[in-house]
C-alpha cells in the first residue's frame, strides 16, 4: 500500500493519458463513424463500397494488429509517428468503425415519414439529415456509444506495447522497478473500474438530459 | 394549378397508378375518394416528389415535371415545386425533438432563411390560427393526436404555400378528435386554399370539396361534383364503395 500512495502520482499520470486517448479517439471516432454511417445510407456506389470495406476490415482484424501497424508498420514506408500520434491514429480509426454501425442503426430507427415531413417542406436531403434525422439518431445511439465509450478506454491498455505510458505500462514499469506485481496491477484495476464507473454516471446523466420529450 | 397528363407510378412490377388525367383549378377543393390500395396516397405523393412518377408530365403552379427529363431537372423542379405545396401526413410526423413552435418555423429558418424573430412571429400567428398558442413551448409527445395534426398544419401553412396536399389527415384519430382538424381545414378552404385531401371522410368531402375524384384500381374512376357523386354514381365501383361505406 506504501509503495501504491508512494508512487500514486505516476500512476495517476498514467491514468490522465488513458483518458486523454479514450476522450482524442473518442471524439475523432465519433466524426470518422458518423461519416461513414451517412455515407454507408445515402452515399452512391463508390463511398458506399469504401465505408462498407472500411467497417469490414477495422471489425475483423484485432486492434492490437492495426496499431502496431500504424506503429510499426507504416515506419517501412518512411512515415514514423510518435507513440501517442499512433496510438490516436489507429484507436480512432478503430473505434470510428463501430461507431459507424452504432450511428447506421439508429438512423434507420428513425421513421421515414420524418425525412418525408422535411422534405416536403422544402428542405434537401442534407438539410433533413443535419436538422430533423441525426438529432434524433444521437440520442437513439447514446445508450450502445456509451458501452463503446467504456469498451475503448479499457482498449487503450493496448497501446502499452507500443510505449505509450498510460496506465497499463506506468504499473508495468514500476513492477519492473520494484518486483512486486500485485499491489500496482491491482491499483490500475481499481482505476480503471472507477473511471468506467465515472463515464457511465455521466452517460446516464446525458441520456436523461437528453430525454426531455 | 396542378394538371397531369398520362401518369403511371410503378413499384417494381407493381403498378399502382395508370394513366392518370387530371387538373385541379386555382381555389378548387379537390377530395380523392376510393378504397384502400387505389392509389389515392401516391398520387398525391406524386404532386410533391416524394414518390417519383416512372411516366407521364405534371405541371404545378407552372412547373412543369417530365418523367423523361433529365434527373438533374425533374429534381430541381421537384424542389420547386415543395416550395409550392404544403403536406399534411397521416401520422402528423411532427419532429419530436423540436417544440410546437420550433416545428413550425424549422423550414422557414432553414429553407427561406427567415431571420429567427420574424419567423417565430409568423409561426405565433399561424399558431393562433389554428387554436394552439398556448401549446407553444411544448413537445408534440405532449400533444393529442388532433394538436399535433393542427400543429402539422400550422407547419406547412408556414411555407405560404399555394397548394396544400392532406393524406388522410384525420384517418389516425381518435374519433372525437376528428371534429377540430376537419374545422381548421374548413376554414382554410373558405379562405380559397387551393386543396386535395385524400379522405374517408365522406360527409366532410361532400361539404367541403368542388369535386370529387373517385379511384379504383390506379384509376381515376370518376370525376364528379360531389351531389352528383353521392347521389347518383356512374361506375360500378363507385356504387360499390359508396354502398360499403354508407353502411358503417
Amino acid at each position: 500500500m506504501e509503495l501504491i500512495i508512494e508512487n500514486l502520482p505516476f500512476l495517476l499520470k498514467g491514468a490522465y493519458y488513458t483518458l486523454l486517448i479514450t476522450v482524442v479517439s473518442m471524439f475523432f471516432g465519433l466524426i470518422i463513424g458518423i461519416i461513414t454511417a451517412i455515407a454507408r445510407l445515402k452515399g452512391n456506389r463508390f463511398f458506399q463500397g469504401i465505408a462498407r470495406v472500411y467497417v469490414s476490415i477495422i471489425r475483423g482484424t484485432p486492434p492490437l494488429v492495426q496499431i502496431v501497424i500504424v506503429y510499426y508498420g507504416l515506419v517501412d514506408y518512411g512515415i514514423t509517428l510518435g507513440p501517442l500520434t499512433a496510438a490516436y491514429i489507429a484507436l480512432s480509426i478503430n473505434i470510428g468503425a463501430y461507431v459507424s454501425e452504432t450511428f447506421r442503426g439508429a438512423i434507420q430507427a428513425i421513421p421515414k415519414g420524418q425525412t418525408e415531413a422535411a422534405i416536403a417542406t422544402g428542405m434537401t436531403e442534407w438539410q433533413a439529415m443535419k436538422r430533423i434525422i441525426l438529432p434524433q439518431a444521437v440520442r437513439v445511439a447514446i445508450p450502445p456509444l456509451g458501452n463503446t465509450f467504456i469498451g475503448m478506454l479499457k482498449e487503450t491498455s493496448l497501446v502499452s506495447v507500443i510505449t505509450v505510458t498510460e496506465l497499463l505500462r506506468s504499473a508495468q514499469l514500476l513492477v519492473a522497478q520494484y518486483y512486486v506485481y500485485m499491489p500496482f496491477y491491482l491499483a490500475i484495476a481499481v482505476m480503471y473500474w472507477i473511471m468506467s464507473t465515472a463515464f457511465s454516471m455521466i452517460l446516464n446523466k446525458v441520456e436523461k438530459r437528453l430525454s426531455i420529450y | 394549378m396542378i394538371k397531369m397528363y398520362g401518369i403511371f407510378k410503378h413499384f417494381q412490377d407493381n403498378e399502382v397508378l395508370k394513366e392518370i388525367n387530371m387538373e385541379v383549378a386555382n381555389r378548387e377543393i379537390v377530395a380523392v375518394l376510393g378504397p384502400s390500395g387505389s392509389g389515392k396516397s401516391t398520387l398525391l405523393r406524386c404532386i410533391n416528389g416524394l414518390e417519383e412518377i416512372s411516366s407521364g408530365r405534371m405541371d404545378v403552379n407552372g412547373i412543369m415535371v417530365d418523367a423523361a427529363a433529365p434527373k438533374k431537372t425533374r429534381q430541381k423542379n421537384v424542389q420547386a415545386i415543395r416550395l409550392q405545396t404544403g403536406m399534411v401526413f397521416q401520422q402528423f410526423n411532427l419532429y419530436p425533438h423540436k417544440t410546437v413552435i420550433d416545428n413550425v418555423i424549422e423550414a422557414l429558418i432553414t429553407v427561406k432563411k427567415t431571420p429567427k424573430e420574424k419567423a417565430v412571429q409568423k409561426g405565433e400567428t399561424l399558431l393562433k390560427r389554428v387554436g394552439l398558442m398556448d401549446k407553444r413551448n411544448v413537445y408534440p409527445s405532449r400533444l393529442s393526436g388532433g394538436q399535433q395534426q393542427r400543429v402539422a398544419i400550422a407547419r406547412a401553412l408556414a411555407m405560404e404555400p399555394a397548394i396544400m396536399l392532406f393524406d388522410e389527415p384525420t384517418s389516425a384519430l381518435d374519433p372525437e378528435l376528428v371534429g377540430e382538424v376537419l374545422s381548421v381545414m374548413r376554414e382554410l378552404a373558405n379562405e380559397g386554399m387551393t386543396m386535395m385531401i385524400v379522405t374517408h371522410e365522406m360527409k366532410f368531402a361532400r361539404e367541403v370539396a368542388d369535386r370529387i375524384l373517385f379511384m379504383a384500381d390506379g384509376r381515376i374512376v370518376e370525376d364528379a361534383a360531389p351531389a352528383q357523386f353521392f347521389s347518383s354514381p356512374q361506375s360500378e365501383r363507385a356504387k360499390k364503395f359508396l354502398h360499403q361505406v354508407m353502411d358503417n
